[in-house]
């Protein structure tokens, strides 16, 4: 299986080609951007990114690990106050916030490694530090006999450069 | 004769191709990295002297006990605990820069957002270390966690030196992430021009970041729910440090007004501390074409509106203590004013809130030495302002037998100043091991604004949403 790498210079012309690729299905898209765009997202895959189940669990995990923590631990250790119920919610709703950040927080992060594939040990073989200067990469695996039509895709869209890179 | 052929397919076609000449901006902001001038190691080897002789102080300190200190009694909470609010109030900067401007799509954070950032990871680290040192045995300070024990005992999560325990760790944690995600991008751009240990080193912080759509979608997702997270994260942590105060019922500390007063002065000091490092680091490194006037001028505005803050809550407290007619409050606000500490509240006063109203006027928002020194002011001001609150209020509490007066010892200032150092030691590293402005978003911007000349970035966003 070849894949195909355009080089672009603007993200917009990037975003188009990749929208007239998918139309002729050829889905098997990748890029290299040196920044983050909207519309080369909404050209690759338009669903939106999983962290946000990350945050959700690590959010409610956080909270129920507060409230758990600082309930159980007041009743393993009792402190008798004038007759007053052990647990004291409201003081314990801040640790429960607090806890709540704290483990959306790293669960976000971790969403961040487990859906975004990092870390990856080794760069794919096409990439290249231009890629993090300013110019935009799109990379098309396909059958070898697709390899001419999508150089003509790829060059009618403004790609600079287009090449193959053996697998 | 042919060349012969690449070795290694298209890839080492394009590193064999006639130089790219890089991006300027990778270029001018990772020159900021490169090299380091006589000048930067002395600052550095002035500021690694201080915090050992610092570190020299505390342990003749952990040696003789607590007792070197100035406490008299019934003043126990001194400048280790000023100090500890202090620098947890700079780092609320950094996430107010960081997380709140980014949800209100405020572009120019771009600028400063990274130095902020560190600012206030180096900030907490920093508090951090008070809480180890006012406890005197340090050895003893683990006692604050949660830990199972022989004595199957628990922390009392009722106190609020617990909470601030959870909100101080949290913060630190977060903020520490929140920097690191963010920079990742800008590693990957310096670890593809670094060569040797750089590289290696680079190459491990990255993780392999290629820019991929998948990476910058997850990482745009990440970036807005970790601001989500630690926007009232940023506000909870000084309205908990707060707490310690105004859960107790000494005069001049038993106030409703402490959470949103704290907070606001916290955010006042941050961008101050933000304007004491950033002028010089703009004007040593030449980065004047991405740190500008214009953002100088916003934050001075938002020195202004935070001063304001500020300086209604000194009127409110004063206007509480005389409406109240409680007696323990009214003498001690008026001994705030006018018994031994009055130097420290004057400086408080003026500095924080009356000094900073000269910035009403435009051309002093954008007058770079005017703002160097008001920053230093604010940041003195703010020193005293939790000096006032802490002592004052300590030393003369409900019964005269029991009034103290503190005055700090060579020991705490020499700690003190030590903290400083230590601050000044970590900024000076950072500049020199990361990029000080977040590249890849300082970018984002002009490659978007080379696509539309008109100008319309939220244009383009519209676009996207119609479609």
């Amino acid at each position: 299986m070849p894949t195909v790498l355009g080089v672009f210079r603007q993200p917009l012309h990037l975003a188009r080609a990749a929208e007239v690729l998918r139309g002729r299905g050829y889905t098997d898209l990748e890029i290299f951007s040196p920044v983050p765009s909207h519309e080369i997202d909404h050209a690759i895959d338009e669903k939106p990114s999983r962290v946000r189940i990350f945050t959700l669990i690590g959010g409610l995990t956080g909270v129920v690990t507060g409230y758990a923590m600082t309930i159980w631990m007041a009743y393993d250790w009792p402190i008798m106050l004038g007759g007053k119920p052990f647990a004291s919610i409201p003081p314990y709703t801040i640790i429960a916030f607090e806890l709540t950040i704290l483990f959306g927080g790293l669960m976000t992060a971790l969403g961040l490694f487990a859906v975004g594939r990092l870390p990856k040990i080794r760069l794919h073989p096409a990439y290249h530090r231009r890629f993090s200067a300013e110019d935009f990469a799109l990379l098309v695996e396909c059958r070898e006999r697709d390899v001419s039509e999508i150089d003509g895709l790829l060059r009618d869209h403004r790609a600079l450069e287009v090449s193959v890179v053996p697998s | 004769m042919t060349p012969p052929p690449p070795p290694n397919g298209v890839a080492s076609m394009i590193r064999q191709s006639p130089s790219l000449p890089d991006s300027p901006i990778n270029r001018d902001i990772l020159s900021v990295m490169k090299g380091a001038s006589a000048g930067y190691w002395l600052l550095l080897l002035t500021a690694v002297g201080f915090v050992h002789l610092a570190g020299g102080i505390w342990i003749y300190q952990v040696y003789k006990g607590l007792g070197i200190a100035g406490y008299a009694h019934p003043v126990f909470w001194g400048a280790y605990i000023v100090t500890f609010v202090f620098w947890v109030g700079i780092a609320h900067a950094g996430t107010l820069i960081s997380a709140i401007l980014y949800l209100f799509r405020a572009k120019w954070r771009n600028a400063i957002n990274r130095s902020a950032e560190a600012m206030t990871v180096f900030a907490v680290l920093t508090a951090a270390q008070f809480l180890g040192i006012h406890v005197g045995r340090i050895w003893k300070s683990y006692f604050i966690l949660p830990y199972p024990n022989q004595r199957g005992l628990w922390v009392n999560f009722k106190s609020p030196l617990l909470w601030d325990t959870f909100a101080i760790s949290t913060y630190a944690t977060i903020s520490a992430v929140f920097l690191y995600i963010g920079m990742i991008p800008d590693l990957a751009i310096a670890r593809d021009r670094a060569t040797g240990l750089r590289r290696v080193l680079y190459s491990a912080l990255s993780l392999g970041w290629q820019g991929t759509s998948r990476e910058w979608k997850s990482h745009n997702r990440t970036v807005l729910h970790l601001s989500g997270l630690a926007t009232p994260l940023v506000l909870s942590v000084h309205s908990v440090v707060s707490w310690d105060f105004a859960m107790s019922i000494v005069p001049g500390w038993h106030a409703t007004i402490f959470g949103p007063y704290f907070v606001a002065g916290a955010i006042f000091s941050g961008f101050a501390m933000v304007l004491t490092m950033m002028i010089p680091v703009r004007r040593i490194f030449g980065l004047e074409a991405y740190i500008t006037d214009y953002h100088f001028e916003n934050m001075s505005r938002f020195l202004l509106l935070t001063s304001i803050i500020v300086g209604y809550a000194y009127c409110a407290e004063y206007f509480i203590a005389w409406y109240s007619m409680a007696e323990p409050e009214q003498s001690s606000f008026w001994y705030r004013a006018f018994g031994p500490y009055w130097i420290s509240t004057w400086c408080m006063i003026i500095f924080n809130a009356v000094l900073p109203q000269l910035l009403w006027f435009k051309r002093l928002r954008t007058n770079l030495p005017f703002l160097f020194g008001l920053s230093v002011f604010i940041n003195i001001g703010m020193w005293f302002e939790r000096y006032v609150i802490i002592i004052t209020g300590l030393s003369r509490e409900y019964n005269p037998a029991v009034w103290g007066t503190y005055t700090p010892s060579w020991p705490e200032l020499g700690i003190v100043a030590g903290s400083f150092a230590f601050f000044c030691m970590l900024f000076l590293i950072f500049l020199k091991l990361f990029p000080v402005i977040a590249i890849a978003e300082v970018k984002e911007i002009a490659i978007h604004e080379k696509e539309h000349p008109d100008g319309s970035w939220e244009h383009a966003h519209v676009y996207e949403e119609v479609h």
